[in-house]
């Protein structure tokens, strides 16, 4: 075997995040205090290149794998890694400032991120089970110790235990199902695994079992219900800069998962794991959104509000159709846009010495700042489903996709729920218009933090205005 | 039949290992008990035919993973009492799912089989078959990919440990060899020159002073 | 003669013991831990067997990583346990209370 036979040119934007990342943090050890920001710098400069190769020099139009089957790559692959660098990018660029004020501006933080990063990326190209458990591993254990960051945090220690201690379970439920497919197939090749399933007899007893072990497995890491206990708890307790990126871009990572072991790998036996996801994605839409009302932190509330969104992912990959993945697909990266928005709104807020986790701490924010006001109604809206913004096209494509299976009292229920759901992201803006502001301070983020910002707000009004592009994209993406 | 005696005495002793585990009051007899399994393990591995990793188990498991557990508990000063409490209020509720599991699980593995007609026998195996070379021909071609990323996870546990753990706190006391090397004879000892007249009466109360202090 | 499904079944046992364990320890983490451990080697067990009776030496590959995982994965486990009890002087889960909601 050569070199060449590995086709490494699918890969060069994962090794080129990786040498980025080991250079950061040989650089960052000689740096002085003064050159701390450096490592901040260097790790947009790092998303920027990789943009750049996954886009013009590793990107393709067909179908490939590398490293002996073992890594794919694939437009839905090339879409999903350039969302993610866009992700990681903003949320760096909104998380300095806070980091900075809070002593936490280290080399670490940066190479920690791009190493989840690089895990985000090892899932949505893998073509084997064995590449999913460990991009799996190297994203969750990046995420565990970036929970628990900041050291002098007793809420941030104690949300990474329970995240730590949940996570590992999961991933034990999910190698034991990987443990007993292999058995009955003999493959963790997803190709094979595909091919077998197609041919053979998928009720055997023993698929089933492996089976709902994995989709327990990847609920976990969906963070759907009844295995969501973690999400609260870590999106409350982890540094707001945390929560912002574990928030938004490892769901990119799940989508991939769900769709690469579930809809490709263990496609044959779509009919089985249809019904345990439906379960889920029920629980989830219904739970997220009316536990969500009772909260009082922020934090907590788009916690929950994210379990929400993970049961309308889920929807649309159980209706097992490509319009049904496309929708999912749609839906998860709308989702992204949103997250990563409405926590920076919370970064935004907050300065030295003081978080804006509270609801209490949006009142009048129009009095404060009538741009940024605006800027949150249009998070707000969009979250909630309403149009023209685009989390309101994301949930009609979901709900469409379900209405074509013939599951009409899934969409029903969904959109019951959708319309409960309404009503915390509408009381957040009744906060900020209709109440005397507590805190009367100004706004105090830096010029580059209120433009992206701003940008991010449009975003979702523009994409749901014209549609097009995204939907055009996604359907290049899983044609 | 031989091999049947062992290998059920070495699960007999692994069961009672794992239930030890879970059911010890003292985290430090959990972790030898732990240990215990892990040795019971590597033997039915050993009989497996899975010679290469029987002992990666024992090197790196027992030699180093569970060592580290041992250094943390014995390092944290922890509370065994005020930890157990609570137990006997789970207990019926963890023996209940345990034995639903083992319901389920021995259900679909025992009786039914997984519904896979594999023989019964294990394919014999060369004679000159090396569990170290088979490992060894794939794990740097086939699986070079999944070794490499086994890699960066190494790297991040890394990092993070030492992010997470190292603290720079004021006064702490370090080594510096380089310095101690360096040291030359005048900058420790100082010969100061004195007269060698003696003074009986001064010494004694000076050596009586010194007894009568604690 | 060991079959298979002696092999399993006894992984079996191994993998619901741990789930017991982790009930029945909920308030201690450093047994949640070890807890998390048996699982895995309960796990290693299913895949060596499956190896051996399917010829297949990739299941043995892959408890190498697991292996090499877990091993990754205690360290970091480890690591944010000295930091709580740093923080709280107890590792005591049920103390683990100050976020509700």
């Amino acid at each position: 075997m050569t070199l060449a036979d590995l086709n490494l040119q699918p890969t060069y934007a994962e090794i080129f995040v990786l040498g980025a990342a080991c250079f950061i943090l040989l650089l960052d050890l000689f740096l002085s205090e003064r050159w701390r920001g450096l490592a901040a710098t260097l790790s947009l400069a790092t998303l920027v290149g990789a943009a750049l190769i996954t886009a013009f020099v590793s990107g393709v139009d067909v179908r490939v794998t590398a490293f002996n089957g073992m890594y794919v790559a694939d437009p839905m692959g090339d879409l999903l890694k350039l969302f993610a660098y866009a992700a990681v990018g903003v949320s760096l660029l909104y998380s300095r400032e806070y980091l900075a004020q809070r002593q936490l501006l280290r080399g670490e933080y940066y190479v920690l991120v791009l190493l989840a990063l690089l895990g985000i990326m090892v899932i949505v190209s893998a073509n084997s089970l064995l590449t999913i458990f460990l991009g799996i591993e190297l994203m969750s254990l990046s995420l565990y110790a970036l929970v628990a960051f900041n050291r002098e945090s007793g809420v941030a220690a104690e949300a990474a235990m329970k995240y730590f201690v949940l996570g590992a379970i999961a991933s034990g439920t999910l190698l034991y199902g990987i443990s007993i497919v292999y058995g009955v197939t003999g493959t963790f090749s997803l190709d094979e695994l595909a091919y077998v399933l197609r041919q053979g007899d998928v009720d055997n007893i023993g698929l089933l079992f492996g089976l709902a072990f994995i989709v327990v497995g990847v609920a976990f890491k969906f963070g759907a219900v009844p295995f969501h206990m973690w999400i609260p708890d870590v999106y409350h307790g982890a540094p707001t800069t945390v929560t912002l990126f574990l928030g938004s871009v490892p769901k990119i990572a799940s989508f991939a998962l769900a769709f690469r072991v579930l809809a490709y790998g263990l496609g044959g036996a779509q009919e089985a794991w249809t019904d345990m996801l439906t379960v889920l994605a029920v629980l989830s839409i219904v739970l997220g959104n009316v536990v969500a009302i009772a909260q009082t932190n922020i934090k907590r509330m788009l916690a929950y509000s994210t379990i929400s969104h993970v049961g309308f992912i889920l929807l649309g990959i159980l209706a097992g159709t490509n319009e049904g993945y496309r929708a999912a697909l749609y839906y998860t990266l709308v989702y992204v846009v949103m997250a990563v928005g409405s926590f920076g709104m919370i970064l935004l807020l907050s300065r030295k010495g003081f978080e804006a986790e509270e609801l209490d701490d949006f009142k009048g924010l129009n009095a404060r700042s009538p741009w940024f006001a605006a800027v949150m109604l249009m998070f707000m809206f969009s979250t909630a489903g309403v149009p023209p913004f685009v989390g309101f096209f994301a949930k009609l494509y979901v709900i469409m996709a379900v209405i074509d299976q013939g599951m009409l009292w899934l969409a029903v229920v969904a959109v019951l729920f959708s319309v409960v759901g309404a009503f915390y992201y509408i009381r957040v803006v009744k906060l900020m218009y209709f109440d005397e502001p507590q805190d009367t301070s100004p706004l105090m983020a830096g010029a580059s933090m209120r433009l992206v910002l701003s940008l991010n707000g449009l975003a979702v009004l523009v994409l749901g205005l014209m549609p097009g592009g995204l939907v055009d994209a996604v359907a290049r993406a899983l044609p | 039949m031989v091999v049947e005696i062992l290998f059920y005495a070495f699960a007999a002793v692994l069961v009672g290992a794992a239930v030890g585990l879970i059911t010890s009051r003292n985290p430090v007899h959990s972790a030898l008990f732990l240990v215990l399994a892990f040795f019971t393990s590597a033997a039915i591995w050993l009989m497996l035919d899975a010679e290469f990793l029987a002992l990666l188990l024992v090197v790196v498991y027992v030699g180093a993973v569970m060592v580290l557990f041992l250094f943390v508990v014995m390092m944290l000063d922890i509370n065994v009492e005020e930890l157990r409490r609570g137990f006997t209020r789970y207990a019926p509720l963890g023996a209940v799912v345990a034995f639903i599991m083992v319901v389920e699980i021995i259900n679909v593995v025992w009786v039914r089989k997984l519904g896979l007609e594999l023989a019964q026998a294990a394919p014999p195996l060369p004679v000159d078959y090396s569990n170290t070379e088979a490992l060894g021909r794939v794990l740097y071609t086939d699986y070079v990919y999944p070794f490499e990323i086994a890699a960066v996870i190494l790297l991040v546990a890394i990092i993070a440990a030492i992010v997470l753990t190292m603290r720079h706190r004021p006064g702490l006391k370090i080594q510096n060899v380089a310095s101690q090397v360096a040291v030359r004879r005048q900058d420790r000892v100082r010969v100061v020159p004195m007269e060698s007249v003696r003074r009986p009466a001064q010494d004694e109360r000076a050596a009586g002073e010194e007894g009568e202090t604690p | 003669m060991i079959t298979l499904y002696h092999v399993l079944a006894l992984s079996g046992v191994l993998f619901a013991l741990s789930v017991a364990g982790i009930f029945l320890n909920r308030k201690n983490v450093i047994l949640l831990l070890m807890c998390i451990e048996l699982m895995l080697l309960s796990v290693n067990f299913n895949f060596i067997a499956f190896s051996r009776f399917l010829g297949d030496i990739g299941g043995q590959v892959f408890v190498f990583f697991i292996l090499t995982v877990a091993a990754a994965e205690s360290a970091i486990g480890l690591a944010i346990l000295v930091v709580l009890f740093r923080q709280r002087r107890s590792i005591n889960v049920e103390e683990l209370n100050t976020m509700k909601g």
